[in-house]
């Protein structure tokens, strides 16, 4: 109730015909199950005039509203009703009645709602699940010292090739055509290969690149058997599911 | 018994998603129904702590309770959630109808609801639960984990029940409202 207390002077502040009828309703502190809804067309035609700055789409839906109200009300009036027009008018508007009440109670759930939005007492839910990052399947101490003996060298020949020779210059497209050459000859390579014996840290992230190009585009397919296993790239269109 | 509320505890506690009755009975070799039992146990035992159980169907998980909100928000930074007067009244015909379409809701509201349905939809306070069974079979929309957690409601059966001066006949004007909850 009190959320309908606000002021509400722009006509942004209806939220559409019922709900202006119904503050009507609440203004005039008349009760939904009683009021005659006839007599109120006066009053919602008077507010629908404010409603000028409206796009026409949404005028429309108020003057549907208000063109109910006026039938209902001339059909209370009229001395000369006849029992049909009177049960439909009465039809009319308990249906419309029933759509107020209906309505009505939307918007006081809505209030309860936002009265609890507004107390804050929301709940929290341990966001990204799984506190304990599981090691990947299948790896073994061994793997990792491999792998880590790896990367010393790599480390180590990058420190020398910066040490002894010039920056080279090799392009990612340079090194995709390459491959693409190399692949015309043999159906399949694998990366380590690829990478050569003792790839600088740009020469191998140049292949690495020229890879990702050349599967994105489609020319090449990729296989890796295990997590950290050697990848092969294959030449699209080659059947290799013998594994 | 003990054991097993303690074993579905720590299931949930590490868990992703919410677990269902199903997943947790398989978890815990235990029959679904004394799973049932030791949730309810569970979430007695919860009610005065910093965690309370939370269902949507027979899915659980845990959530931290509203009464420390403030702590936790404070914590994490995490800002209210800002809803429009049309947004909110849409998700109310949502919450308390579900499942429910458009169409219903524009009835009810009488306007054009999809700016809001949309919004509803992009913030996860609500998503597409079914399509109805009748012409153009419409989108259904039922409300969201995020729903509950946003409102610190344990399942939609908490949701706050409106009593005005029309209280019961307003109910009746609604035969739908509460209707079973969506799985």
């Amino acid at each position: 109730m009190m959320e309908s207390r606000s002021p509400r002077v722009s006509v942004e502040g209806f939220e559409g015909p019922l709900d202006l009828l119904l503050e009507l309703i609440e203004e005039q502190r008349l009760d939904v199950l009683t009021v005659r809804l006839g007599d109120l067309a006066d009053a919602y035609l008077t507010r629908v005039r404010g409603l000028a700055e409206l796009p026409a789409e949404e005028v429309a839906l108020f003057l549907v509203l208000a063109s109910r109200l006026v039938l209902i009300k001339a059909r209370s009036i009229l001395p000369q009703a006849t029992t049909e027009e009177l049960e439909s008018a009465g039809a009319d508007e308990a249906e419309l009645r029933q759509r107020l009440l209906e309505y009505q109670a939307v918007r006081e759930r809505a209030a309860a709602l936002r009265a609890r939005l507004d107390e804050g007492r929301r709940a929290f839910h341990r966001e990204g699940g799984t506190p304990v990052e599981l090691p990947p399947r299948g790896g073994d101490s061994g793997a990792l010292a491999a792998a880590w003996q790896k990367v010393l060298e790599l480390a180590r020949s990058a420190r020398e090739q910066e040490m002894v020779t010039p920056v080279e210059r090799y392009s990612v497209e340079e090194r995709a055509t390459e491959i693409e050459e190399l692949l015309h000859v043999r159906q399949a390579v694998s990366f380590s290969t690829l990478l050569l014996e003792r790839p600088t840290l740009r020469f191998a992230i140049v292949t690495f690149l020229a890879i990702l190009d050349l599967f994105r585009r489609g020319a090449i397919d990729l296989e890796q058997e295990a997590l950290f296993d050697d990848i092969t790239v294959v030449r699209r269109g080659v059947n290799r599911t013998s594994g | 018994m003990d054991e097993l509320r303690a074993a579905i505890e720590a299931v949930l506690f590490v868990a992703e998603k919410p677990v269902t009755v199903g997943d947790l009975a398989r978890a815990t070799g235990a029959r679904p129904r004394d799973v049932e039992h030791a949730l309810a146990a569970l979430e007695e035992l919860r009610a005065s702590s910093g965690l309370r159980l939370q269902r949507d169907g027979d899915a659980w998980r845990l959530v931290t309770s509203p009464e420390s909100a403030r702590a936790v928000t404070a914590y994490l930074g995490a800002d209210r959630l800002r809803i429009s007067h049309a947004a909110l009244e849409t998700l109310s015909v949502i919450a308390y109808r579900q499942p429910a379409t458009r169409a219903d809701v524009e009835s009810i509201r009488g306007v054009n609801c999809d700016q809001t349905v949309e919004t509803l939809l992009a913030r996860r306070l609500i998503e597409e639960v079914a399509r109805a069974d009748r012409p153009g079979r419409p989108i259904l929309y039922g409300t969201t984990w995020e729903f509950l957690e946003c409102f610190g409601l344990s399942s939609i059966d908490e949701l706050p029940r409106v009593l005005t001066p029309e209280g019961e006949r307003l109910d009746e004007a609604t035969p739908r409202e509460f209707a079973e909850p969506i799985e």
